[in-house]
């Protein structure tokens, strides 16, 4: 296995539902992810990608295979312990932005790393405004979340998922409820984001745009990865 | 502040209809446990004060003889206790008894009592009383009355043998006042005539429209009494160890001896069952403000479901959620607590202006209550004991709730 993979699976099974509604939503999923990439997952809707981002952001537990973080095995890990890993290691960014509605902009870019808890009060509040002006919300930091725009609140989720400065960010379509100028914006600054600091991004997405802007596109259908290309440089697949 | 702490804060003061709900159960039902408790047990703690005051925390009465069994009973008898001693009416050697006695260390002060029943007369009002011959300076000692007196003076009555002190009903019904005369009735047929010197209020109907006091010779002399003394009454430094002590007293006299709790047991138990009463009402109105806290919680579980799954995707353990819930009711019991201790206070200092016109079994013209720092802790307790109960259940629930079933239900 690489060294430098942040992130990878291999072999993945999930079911989901009961009973006459079971259905195999992973069939053997494999994929490793390296520093500095950006990945996206494609395919119709249904075809498994949201149930690999929960899988590899250690939010869901896979029906059998493995996933690593940083070569190692989280599969024997307690619940706590994922807990801890998803908040230092993983930053989500979901297609509904879902921030806490009762905090303002720079609160809801704190909480992560109220709980991971390594930095000062102050050092916290300057970290999050600095993160929020980087996505150009220095003005809004006070701001309850629920009286932003929509493509300012997606900027808000971009801003608290790099809050603990994590390795790989996950992002479920996170411009699917965005208008084309939000859209592009936003994922501008993830890509920025990612070369600049040297993250890995894993993102399912329905807009041919942004894959194409991708490193690398994973096809997917029927919860299997059909076809895997690199469109520039780095990462692999199995 | 913990990262569970600071959100349970803001998700309390955000939602401000819900945690207004939940608080005024806990302020209430917390005041109004502080009240009743307050009211209840002024009652009784107004008739324990009067009772020891008056009669003493312990009585030694009549003096005893056990009876001996022989060394072979019959099996049927052998377990009965009936009837083991034989009493003989008085204190033998009272000053004896006394001297012994005032070495223990919870004895403050005791006084010799000849205690008889009489007739009295005064104009054309006649009553049965209730005498107590008694030496002036070991009683004032020992009881009350000097703060009893509501008439008169305590000084006449010492310095005057012929004088009496007579209680507050019973000067009402004779309708004698202080320098009035009051004529009591010898067992001879012979009226003593006895100038009233002040006029006693114990607070208690049954002492006051009985009790009369008088010097302890002259009252042997009238009751034609051989004994000085036919009880002693004790004041104590802990009333409470009154029942350890009468026990002692008992073995070590051979005279009985009575605890005030033994011999105030039946009105005692009345105020007992009046006070588990109310307790067990004001409990339930608790319990409710505890439901509605519960209820107040669960919804807030409902409508903070995607808030968890979103804390839960950035790494909050479950424990972290659960505390989250469990914090809010902290947070609930606490302020309500505080508040309610505050508002049980305002209520008890209203309730004891209210007035209310007694003269049955106590004497009161307002609202008796007591003020005691156990009612707050007690009622806090029970505040605090509830809402834990209300807020757990939520608590777990959010706990459990796995977050990927949100956010794929949020699509």
């Amino acid at each position: 296995m690489n060294s430098e993979t942040c992130l990878s699976c291999e072999g993945i099974e999930r079911y989901l539902g009961e009973e006459e509604e079971r259905v195999h939503a992973l069939r053997g999923v494999s994929l490793k992810i390296e520093p500095g990439s950006i990945h996206a997952v494609v395919g119709p809707s249904g075809c498994g990608k949201s149930s690999l981002l929960y899988i590899l952001g250690l939010l869901d537990l896979p029906d059998a295979g493995r996933v690593s973080i940083e070569s190692e095995p989280v599969s024997q890990l307690s619940d706590d312990e994922l807990a801890h890993k998803r908040n230092k290691f993983i930053g989500f960014i979901f297609q509904f932005h879902f921030l806490m509605e009762d905090f303002t902009a720079l609160e809801n870019v704190m909480i992560p790393m109220r709980k991971l808890g390594k930095l000062l009060d102050n050092e916290m509040r300057e970290r999050a405004a600095d993160l929020l002006d980087g996505v150009g919300l220095g003005d809004k930091l006070r701001r309850l979340s629920r009286h932003l725009s929509g493509g300012e609140q997606q900027r808000v989720a971009i801003a608290r998922a790099l809050a603990n400065d994590p390795k790989v960010i996950l992002a479920d379509e996170p411009t699917g409820n965005l208008d084309t100028a939000n859209s592009e914006r936003a994922f501008e600054l993830l890509r920025n984001l990612v070369h600049e600091r040297g993250k890995a991004l894993l993102l399912a997405t329905h807009n041919p745009a942004i894959a194409d802007a991708c490193d690398w596109i994973h096809e997917m259908k029927d919860g299997r990865i059909i076809t895997s290309q690199p469109l520039r440089t780095q990462s692999s697949v199995f | 502040m913990t990262p569970p702490l600071y959100i349970a804060l803001r998700f309390l003061t955000h939602r401000k209809r819900p945690l207004l709900l939940s608080l005024s159960g806990v302020v209430f039902g917390v005041a109004i446990f502080i009240c009743t408790q307050a009211q209840t047990q002024g009652f009784a703690r107004y008739f324990i004060d009067s009772t020891i005051g008056s009669n003493g925390a312990l009585v030694i009465k009549s003096r005893f003889r056990p009876r001996y069994e022989p060394l072979m009973v019959p099996a049927k008898v052998s377990q009965g206790s009936v009837g083991r001693r034989l009493y003989f009416e008085g204190i033998t050697n009272p000053n004896e008894i006394m001297r012994v006695s005032r070495q223990f260390p919870n004895v403050v002060s005791c006084s010799p009592v000849l205690r008889g029943t009489l007739s009295a007369r005064a104009g054309f009002e006649n009553a049965t009383v209730d005498l107590y011959g008694i030496d002036p300076a070991l009683h004032a000692r020992t009881t009350d009355i000097l703060h009893q007196l509501i008439d008169g003076n305590f000084d006449d009555f010492r310095n005057n043998t012929s004088s009496i002190i007579i209680g507050s009903r019973l000067a009402e019904l004779l309708q004698a006042g202080v320098g009035d005369t009051v004529q009591l009735l010898a067992p001879n047929g012979e009226y003593w005539r006895f100038t009233v010197a002040a006029i006693a209020r114990a607070g208690i109907g049954s002492i006051d429209s009985t009790r009369v006091y008088s010097h302890a010779r002259v009252a042997q002399a009238l009751l034609q009494q051989p004994s000085g003394a036919t009880m002693i009454i004790y004041k104590l430094r802990d009333p409470n160890r009154a029942p350890a002590l009468a026990s002692r007293f008992e073995s070590l006299f051979q005279h009985n001896a009575s605890s005030w709790q033994e011999r105030e047991e039946s009105t005692l138990q009345l105020f007992l069952t009046l006070r588990m009463s109310v307790a067990i009402t004001v409990s339930l109105i608790i319990l409710l403000a505890g439901f509605g806290i519960f209820n107040v919680l669960t919804m807030s579980v409902l409508a903070k479901i995607k808030e968890i799954a979103i804390l839960r995707s950035m790494g909050y353990r479950r424990i972290d959620i659960a505390s989250i819930f469990l914090w809010q009711g902290a947070l609930i019991a606490v302020a309500g607590s505080l508040l309610g201790c505050l508002l049980g206070a305002l209520m008890t200092w209203g309730v004891s202006h209210i007035p209310i016109r007694l003269r049955g079994l106590l004497y009161t013209n307002y609202f008796l209550v007591t003020w005691d720092w156990r009612h707050y802790a007690f009622a806090t307790l029970l505040a605090g004991l509830a809402v834990f109960i209300a807020s757990y259940v939520p608590a777990r629930r959010a706990a459990e709730l796995p977050p990927v079933v949100t956010i794929r239900g949020s699509r």
